[in-house]
């Protein structure tokens, strides 16, 4: 089963398969980026409600993190520092799961902000845990496929 | 180990990079926000949060809605003067709210639009939510500011707060 999957990883079509996945994650990526840069308040706001993060980070972190997604999503696109963007990428994504986590346990009910900051988006819940632990995976496949064909990295 | 290092440094590029462009974007955004993260201090003579100003007026422009403390929102109460919008879902607003209050769950704001535009755009709003675990009550004074309403304060201290002074409440069935 795992010598079929690194056979697959090292062909050209897992080559194919995995640039895609880098695209594809990099093109969501810039497009998450995009509302957050334009409404730098209204994603110190969505990041405030969470009520992790101690208020003098607050807003530092609301002007580099869309910025950082941004970069990344570029970055895996162009095929360029990519590896350093999906590490990035996958802790970013890490983090998010661990605060949508914390604010159901807490019972707080609001916006993610993950997407957009529409009024309008889903809230936090199981739904978005999943979704970003399925972009994580995707983040651990394009890192087991460098593995595979670079097995010295 | 060679590797690991280029990615390090590949790291705090991209970091870098991220930083730099953002911070610079703040400077040329409309509505960008300073490094420092500014607050507001709500609340009355028994107790004091400090929340983001962003919280309250996320864009930075326009007048924002301001906090209302217990005895001044009674007060309008009892002077029939003001309308109570319940922030809360539906659930919460029925198992019990501020007499007369009527039920506006932020999340379903655009759901009552129909509602609100028939309403007096000068009249005194006051929304809450349960107290000071909640932002619903400040996120649905700002939706009603950017839609025009020029009197709309938020009750931090909320439906908590009104229930234990004793204050006429009602549930729904």
């Amino acid at each position: 089963m795992r010598a079929s999957l690194e056979n697959f990883l090292a062909s050209k079509y897992g080559e194919w398969f995995i640039r895609s996945i880098q695209v594809g994650l990099g093109l969501l990526f810039i497009y998450a980026s995009l509302d957050k840069i334009m409404n730098p308040g209204l994603f110190a706001k969505s990041i405030s409600n969470y009520r992790l993060l101690p208020l003098p980070l607050l807003h530092i972190s609301a002007i580099i993190l869309p910025w950082l997604e941004l970069i990344c999503g570029i970055a895996l696109v162009i095929n360029r520092y990519q590896r350093a963007a999906y590490t990035i990428i996958g802790g970013l994504l890490l983090v998010f799961v661990l605060a949508i986590t914390s604010a159901m346990f807490r019972g707080l009910d609001f916006n993610c902000g993950c997407f957009s900051m529409d009024s309008e988006e889903s809230n936090v819940g199981l739904l978005k845990i999943f979704q970003n632990l399925g972009l994580f995976f995707s983040c651990v496949l394009i890192e087991y496929r460098t593995r595979v064909v670079q097995p010295n990295s | 180990m060679l590797q690991m290092k280029k990615l390090v440094k590949d790291i705090l590029t991209l970091v870098t990079v991220s930083t730099v462009l953002g911070i610079a974007a703040q400077t040329v955004l409309p509505n960008g926000i300073g490094l420092r993260t500014e607050v507001t201090i709500i609340g009355d003579d028994s107790s004091e949060v400090a929340i983001p100003a962003v919280s309250i007026n996320p864009n930075g422009n326009g007048e924002a809605a301001q906090n209302i403390s217990l005895a001044n929102a009674y007060k309008a109460f009892q002077n029939n003067s003001v309308l109570f919008f319940d922030a809360r879902s539906p659930e919460d607003f029925g198992a019990g709210h501020i007499a007369n209050a009527t039920n506006l769950p932020v999340h379903a704001f655009m759901d009552s639009l129909t509602y609100l535009e028939n309403l007096d755009p000068d009249g005194h709003i006051i929304t809450y939510c349960d107290g000071e675990d909640c932002n619903a009550s400040i996120d649905l004074a700002a939706d009603l500011k950017m839609m025009g309403f020029s009197k709309v304060n938020f009750f931090f201290g909320g439906w908590q707060e009104w229930r234990d002074a004793g204050y006429p409440v009602e549930s729904s069935p």
